[in-house]
């Protein structure tokens, strides 16, 4: 489903993030990416939405060669795919629901399939008593919730979680960790990007280990090795 | 159709749930505009101004106390013949006596002066109203060449000293007035176009967020383009609203300070309504949009 071949990144043509990495992620996978401060997760998931290119290589999504898209393909890409942030990047002046109904609203979506389903993700996540409220009435865990809610509107076959735990409280992280599993239940393609040694050691799931711009490590069944 | 009625939506949203950002975006507009009306104002009140004084300004050709009617209705219609004289008018001795009383009534001394005399000692005269102030001079050139027993005196000098300073006047106004109109105009526009940049910038994060959800360009921009457009329509009708009530109470004060002459300061307005406040929008409107687009370009980057 994934497939990274090859590819390297560089910035200034100086500081080289990624060094030819390989790596194939097939449909329904959990997969855990861990390393330290630069290097180059967050990298990856910016190639991966689009955010930036890569100097060499080849990355497929599906039969998708995104190396090669154009401006104008990066929304219909970034539709594809949810993302989840560290920071939760919701909009501040709209509610929980009207951030969950823009991202379908930006892309054209029908009213009548937007009524149907926003209802039905701030269901899953559990928000739907907390619609209403702006993102600053709600706690850490909540907007990070609604911030799954926004990347599952458009029923994504992957969803990339940078950090998504980084500023939650062990109790909060453990639900977020809970909600990405039970979406990979859905049959979703789960890539958890992640510091947090205890969460991926629970996990017991496929755990890739970069250190400088190189994937140093990849284990079916792996536990944070740094 | 359903994304004009989105785009439309999330910028009202926008202006609303943004009230302050609303609020001191639009008083710069405001500010900016009252700043050029009032300039306008001023410029449309010494133009009048000068253009009355102009109108008031003749030359009058003084005539022997005893000469015959119709010899100076012969030269009064010979003079009237030049295309430089917009009207000529003939002020015979008793006429000319019954101005002085009448701009005299007050003095009893001049009165006074006058009854010791016994006689009417004004001279009938001919007063001349120039086509175009700027030829004054040239039809004083046509005056002096007139040769007629009639003519008493032709004595010019203090009209012609008179035009080159109200012609010299009216030039260095024009002169500074433009100069201080297009450094207002240009500061306006200016704090005009940082204002809606500055204003962009605080939704630097909201446009980011925008493109990871998925929003193409044109949903990016477009609802800052509308927004825009409302803030140039809002601005613009508050000027509107606050100005011509303002005009309408400076104008009885206009009229008493230039009395005897015609300056209507709100029939000017009134008359070029559609331009002066349709081009302000139209300008205003363009400096949002493009304000916009380069502070949207700059945030929405791919």
């Amino acid at each position: 489903m994934i497939t990274l071949h090859n590819i390297s990144k560089s910035y200034n043509n100086k500081t080289k993030v990624l060094r030819t990495v390989n790596l194939r992620i097939e449909p329904g996978e959990f997969v855990s990416i861990v390393g330290q401060s630069g290097a180059g997760k967050t990298t990856l998931v910016r190639i991966l939405i689009g955010e930036e290119r890569v100097d060499s290589g080849e990355v497929f999504i599906g039969d998708w060669d995104i190396t090669k898209i154009s401006k104008r393909e990066v929304p219909y890409l970034r539709r594809q795919i949810g993302v989840i942030f560290q920071d939760f990047k919701l909009l501040p002046k709209k509610t929980l629901e009207e951030n969950v109904s823009f991202a379908l609203e930006v892309s054209g979506g029908k009213p009548g399939k937007i009524k149907k389903i926003v209802p039905s993700v701030l269901k899953i996540v559990g928000l739907e008593d907390k619609k209403k409220r702006y993102p600053n009435e709600v706690s850490g865990g909540e907007q990070q919730r609604a911030a799954i809610a926004r990347a599952l509107v458009h029923q994504p076959k992957i969803l990339l979680a940078d950090e998504p735990t980084g500023n939650l409280d062990a109790i909060n992280a453990n639900e977020i960790i809970e909600l990405l599993l039970r979406i990979n239940k859905f049959g979703t393609t789960v890539i958890l990007v992640t510091h947090n040694k205890e969460i991926v050691n629970r996990l017991n799931r496929r755990v890739v280990t970069m250190e400088q711009g190189q994937i140093i490590s990849d284990q079916a069944h792996g536990k944070y090795l740094l | 159709m359903l994304s004009l009625y989105r785009i439309i939506k999330f910028s009202f949203q926008d202006i609303a749930r943004n009230i302050w950002l609303t609020i001191v975006t639009i008083t710069i507009l405001l500010l900016a505009l009252f700043t050029i009306n009032t300039l306008l104002t001023v410029r449309v009140i010494s133009d009048n101004a000068v253009a009355a004084v102009k109108e008031k300004i003749n030359i009058s050709l003084y005539l022997k106390a005893d000469a015959p009617e119709s010899e100076i209705m012969a030269l009064k219609a010979k003079i009237s013949n030049s295309d430089k004289v917009k009207s000529i008018n003939y002020v015979s001795r008793q006429s000319a006596l019954e101005t002085f009383r009448e701009k005299y009534k007050n003095n009893q001394a001049v009165l006074a002066a006058l009854k010791e005399l016994g006689r009417n000692p004004l001279s009938p005269s001919l007063t001349i109203v120039p086509k175009n102030f700027d030829e004054s001079s040239l039809l004083i050139n046509e005056l002096k060449v007139i040769d007629n027993p009639i003519i008493e005196s032709r004595d010019f000098s203090d009209n012609t000293s008179i035009l080159n300073k109200i012609n010299a006047i009216t030039k260095r106004v024009n002169e500074v007035g433009m100069f201080i109109v297009a450094i207002f105009i240009l500061t306006s526009l200016l704090v005009v176009y940082n204002a809606i940049r500055v204003a962009i910038y605080t939704h630097r994060q909201e446009i980011e967020i925008m493109r990871l959800v998925g929003a193409s360009n044109f949903f990016i921009y477009m609802p800052y383009i509308v927004s825009a457009f409302v803030y140039a329509l809002l601005s613009i009708l508050i000027v509107i609203s606050v100005f011509y009530p303002f005009l309408s109470l400076l104008q009885p004060y206009l009229e008493v300070f230039f009395m005897g002459y015609n300056v209507n300061i709100l029939s000017y307005f009134v008359d070029n309504f559609t331009m002066i406040f349709g081009s302000q929008f139209l300008v205003v409107m363009l400096i949002n949009v493009v304000a916009s687009l380069f502070a949207v370009r700059k945030y929405a980057r791919i």
